[in-house]
């Protein structure tokens, strides 16, 4: 399933050598030809237009062309479609695909009963007023300095078909400044469309330090919003005659503002829930600056508004899964209970507001993308799937992914569909890209092509027979020990956990920081995803709600800690003893 | 349901209630008489009114008809209470934070509350300003609950908590009662000259053009307008001995208003409280959560009513909120006040406190169509309320009170049957939000 630039000499390697093979030797070895015909496709060149039994060639990068009779040249590689589709690449309209997670470092000086050996602390900080980068404030920060193109996000969205992304860097209420970048290549600086894109803002407190709740961010966006319009008009001031006046002081995060403040750039606000937009609305309403909403999850009830003052949004993809309930056998004959009954549904009438958000703007004429941020990578396609099945056109859905983020990002003449002359971004899947059997096989970036193997057929009904629990699932693969690390933010938490086969179920125990040891309650295991949860006492009882994906001897995923939040974890298999 | 644009007017609406006992507290008791709400206000008081075309009646035969009731002290409808990372958070609004989704708002109404003062927390000696909040339960638009007009308010804190949360656990000031008093006369001294400072700016900015404005600051500006009475003051304090330095402090800085919130002492100092125009917020009867509040009586709101200080009953607590007529008739059994005295302390008197008292707190021509109508006397133990009605609006009625009101389901979790949290009640929800501050802070462990 590993997608890999695809040549002719790579394949061989890949065919005749171990799988230990360097990625970065295979990486380095030049295509035999940069021209490709997918031949016998059906071209969905934009949303609402197709061209059946199609040719498209694609030539250094670029499209060369696309339509019925198109006669191939004699250099392309051909590509034989027949049954596929083909589309634009999918642009992410927001992401943090290719940026690594920053080293986080820890807020506060050592206090009473500190834990130990979880990293030094640096004494000295004041928590009221720290220095920005703890406090979260970084609007000088740009992604483009960020990027690592090794980076797995990148890979995993690829594998999706999705050839761009609009990346923001990863932080607080002011992480910095976005960039539109192709998710393919080996060095940043050419992944780089479309830098400064626009400055990223989101009402997340710092940690332990100011400013800590929403409210003190709403407040320190206001102030620093207004300090800008003060050191600019100071600057201004000083250019035109310094003579007797104090040098201005030259503040970096400040200065990001200035193009906002020039409205040459939007501030992408990410507000997922609904309180949280209308906040970020009424700041908009206070300070005038170019508004994008992204991110948004539950903007349902201001679809009108929204469309009223025409600000761009960038629907989320990271959909609420309902969880389901273990299947109680023994009350199976019991009377049903109508108030739970009621509730059910009411929550079941909820996650129809969630699934039927893209359709209602679309349904209003409203031009959206849509962003991973937050979303497990295994469940994009799902979800998009399920805002399909809740009235979300598949037209609708393609403009999502193609047009409208490429209009929104300024880059139509070069990105968002299937014509000639455009950048050579493509998705080519088996069936249409909807179909619940659908395949992505093909993927180009920039006119590089990666290629993903068709699943074996026979592997599917045994994987859902054992999601289903009808046969014996494989446990082997997860048992024994695996350290894990949880990424609090102002601290790092490491552990083990052990996993044990529990009469053909899995269990077992794991440990905190502290080292003691508990068992895991309620273990669920589907396909490669692993829940559990557990409760430490931390002065109070804190419940925690495990959520680990397995990738071989990986696994990451996060943890719900009570109310502090959602963190990270990831881990590996410990070596046997 | 109604939901409204970000700017949008909250509704109003029109009714009139008929033949009750009408609680005016201000001006007396009338029996049998009835009360026309007109697009959100009150505009007749009388005997036999008749309904204009379209407005709906409610039959108060038999029934008692209040001002809506107000409490001066709570933190529902917040997502935010305590911005605990520094001892001065003035510039801080916990009316950025309102959380319209909050069932507390819904159960309040079932209480008969229908407006109510948003606090920010007790962590810092100057903690963030306050929102009051009118009862508007139904709409997912925040910005529909802030009392229109309503004065700005700022909390400010005493004694143990502001003294544990950044002495004992950070060991910076303040440490000790003289380190609160400390904290605030350093704040209003800055305020006082960052004021200046913007004032001499105005002054020769046309005239002198290398002039430069000072560096814009929330804080000090907050705090200047505390200093020019545009903020109210309402300080969460127990002891005497601290209330009275806070009124000496506001004395020395020309504050002319303030609200001491808890005021367990006050008793003590009643007379003092009503020389200087100070107002108390109490509650009837609850002590001994922390040591600065062993020196306790039940008979506080009546002391204090008695010296002539405009004083409130306040819930501090998403529970009392629910029945504050419980905690306004324990002053009739400690301490002997009349009816309206005692309903003055849920209705005109958090009015006054709030500086809203020209729009609700007692029924007058004039006022906001905010009613509660209880089945029985409201301060008899019997009495239950059955409607709740906000601009005109019934936002609660006890005949039609569906199980579920929530207005924001999680769709994740499965459905399980209620279970009762674990109640703890022993210690005020000021402190909400410090608990997982300090842990992040120090990783408090037991």
């Amino acid at each position: 399933m590993k997608g890999l630039p695809l040549t002719f000499t790579a394949m061989l390697c890949i065919w005749c050598l171990s799988t230990g093979l360097a990625q970065s030797s295979e990486e380095a070895l030049k295509p035999i030809t940069r021209t490709y015909a997918l031949k016998n496709v059906t071209i969905v060149t934009k949303p609402g237009q197709t061209i059946q039994n199609g040719t498209v060639i694609v030539k250094d990068g670029l499209i060369h062309s696309a339509g019925q009779n198109v006669s191939i040249p004699a250099d392309a590689k051909i590509i034989p479609a027949d049954s596929m589709f083909v589309y634009a690449g999918f642009i992410d309209a927001l992401s943090n695909a290719g940026i690594p997670r920053p080293e986080v470092r820890p807020a506060t000086g050592g206090g009473p009963g500190g834990g130990g050996g979880q990293g030094q602390r640096p004494t000295g900080i004041n928590p009221g007023a720290p220095p920005n980068d703890l406090a979260g404030i970084q609007p000088e920060q740009n992604a483009r300095e960020l990027i690592k193109p090794s980076e797995k996000s990148i890979e995993d969205l690829r594998k999706l078909g999705f050839t761009n992304a609009h990346v923001a860097p990863i932080g607080r209420m002011l992480p910095g400044n976005s960039a539109l970048i192709s998710l393919g290549g080996s060095v940043a600086d050419n992944m780089v469309v479309k830098d400064n894109f626009a400055m990223i803002s989101q009402l997340v407190g710092a940690q332990g330090v100011y400013p800590q709740t929403v409210i003190a961010v709403m407040s320190k966006f206001r102030e620093l919003y207004k300090q800008a319009e003060q050191a600019k008009a100071h600057e201004k001031m000083y250019a035109a005659n310094p003579a007797g006046m104090a040098r201005p002081a030259g503040d970096r995060s400040l200065q990001a503002f200035y193009p906002v403040l020039d409205k040459q750039r939007s501030i992408c606000f990410v507000a997922p829930d609904l309180k949280s937009i209308y906040r970020v609305l009424a700041l908009q309403q206070e300070l005038k600056f170019p508004l994008i909403l992204g991110g948004l999850r539950q903007a349902w009830p201001l679809v009108d508004q929204l469309k009223a003052q025409n600000i761009p949004v960038i629907l989320s993809l990271d959909l609420p899964k309902m969880e389901k309930k273990e299947p109680a056998k023994k009350d199976s004959t019991a009377a049903k209970d109508p108030e739970l009954e009621r509730l059910e549904k009411r929550r079941a009438d909820e996650m129809k507001l969630y699934e039927t958000q893209a359709a209602a703007f679309a349904g209003k004429g409203i031009n959206f993308g849509f962003s991973s941020l937050n979303a497990k990578t295994a469940d994009i396609r799902e979800a998009m799937r399920r805002m399909v099945k809740a009235g979300l056109k598949e037209d609708q859905a393609l403009a999502a992914l193609t047009t409208a983020p490429a209009a929104m990002f300024g880059v139509s003449q070069t990105m968002g569909t299937v014509e000639k002359g455009k950048i050579a971004n493509l998705v080519v899947s088996k069936k249409s890209y909807f179909d619940e059997k659908s395949e992505v096989r093909y993927v180009f970036v920039d006119g590089t092509l990666y290629e993903y193997e068709a699943s074996a057929p026979a592997a599917r009904p045994g994987a859902a027979a054992a999601g289903r629990g009808a046969a014996p699932a494989d446990l082997s693969k997860f048992l024994g020990k695996w350290s894990y690390t949880i990424d609090a933010g102002d601290q790092v938490f490491k552990g083990t956990i052990t996993l044990t086969d529990d009469g053909g179920k899995i269990g077992g125990s794991w440990t905190g920081a502290d080292g003691q040891s508990q068992s895991l309650s309620s273990p669920v295991l589907k396909g490669n995803d692993l829940t559990f949860n557990s409760t430490v006492n931390m002065g109070q009882e804190l419940s925690l709600d495990f959520n680990l994906t397995f990738d071989g001897t990986k696994f990451s995923g996060k943890v719900k800690a009570g109310d502090f939040g959602v963190f990270p974890i990831e881990g590996s298999k410990e070596p046997r003893d | 349901m109604l939901v409204l644009g970000l700017n949008a007017q909250a509704s109003k609406g029109s009714l009139l209630i008929k033949n009750g006992t009408v609680l005016t507290v201000t001006k007396g008791t009338l029996e049998g008489s009835d009360v026309l709400i007109e697009n959100g206000k009150i505009t007749k008081i009388g005997k036999s009114l008749s309904a204009p075309a379209g407005v709906k009646t409610i039959d108060a035969t038999g029934k008692y008809v209040m001002p809506g009731i107000i409490d001066a002290h709570s933190h529902i409808a917040i997502d935010a209470v305590n911005e605990a990372t520094n001892p001065v958070t003035a510039e801080v609004a916990v009316g950025d934070a309102i959380d319209p989704m909050d069932i507390s708002i819904y159960r309040a109404l079932a209480g008969g509350t229908t407006a109510s003062h948003a606090m920010h927390g007790s962590a810092n000696a100057i903690g963030g300003q306050c929102q009051t909040i009118k009862h508007r339960f139904g709409t997912l638009n925040p910005n529909e609950y802030p009392m229109e007009g309503a004065p700005r308010t700022i909390k400010f804190a005493l004694g143990e908590n502001p003294t544990r949360v950044h002495g004992i656990g950070r060991g910076i000031v303040p440490r000790t009662r003289m380190g609160v008093e400390f904290v605030i006369r350093k704040s209003f001294s800055e305020a006082k000259a960052y004021d200046e400072a913007w004032k001499k700016y105005n002054a020769e900015k046309a005239s002198k053009p290398t002039a430069l404005p000072p560096k814009y600051d929330r804080r000090l500006e907050t705090l200047a307008a505390v200093l020019n009475g545009q903020i109210l003051i309402h300080c969460h304090s127990y002891r005497a001995d601290e209330i009275l330095m806070l009124m000496d402090v506001c004395k020395d800085f020309g504050v002319k208003k303030i609200t001491f919130q808890h005021v367990n002492e006050g008793f003590k100092v009643a007379p003092e409280l009503a020389a200087f125009g100070a107002s108390a917020s109490v509650f009837a009867d609850w002590w001994a959560y922390k040591f600065e509040v062993y020196y306790s009586t039940a008979y506080n709101a009546a002391i204090l009513t008695k010296n002539g200080v405009v004083t409130s009953i306040n819930s501090d607590d998403a529970g009392y909120i629910r029945h504050l007529y419980h905690e306004a008739a324990k002053t009739q059994y400690y301490g002997g006040l009349t009816d309206d005295e005692a309903l003055a302390l849920i209705t005109i008197n958090p009015a006054k406190q709030l500086g809203v008292e020209n729009r609700i707190g007692s029924l007058e021509v004039g006022k906001d169509g905010d009613v509660a109508i209880f089945d029985g006397h409201p301060l008899s133990v019997y009495g239950v309320p059955v409607f709740s009605i906000v601009d005109g609006i019934v936002r609660f009625d006890r005949a039609n009170d569906p199980d579920d009101m929530r207005l924001d389901v999680d769709p994740i979790r499965a459905t399980t049957t209620f279970q009762m949290a674990a109640g703890h009640h022993n210690h005020d929800r000021c402190m909400q939000g410090v608990q997982e501050a300090m842990e992040q802070l120090f990783q408090l462990k037991n």
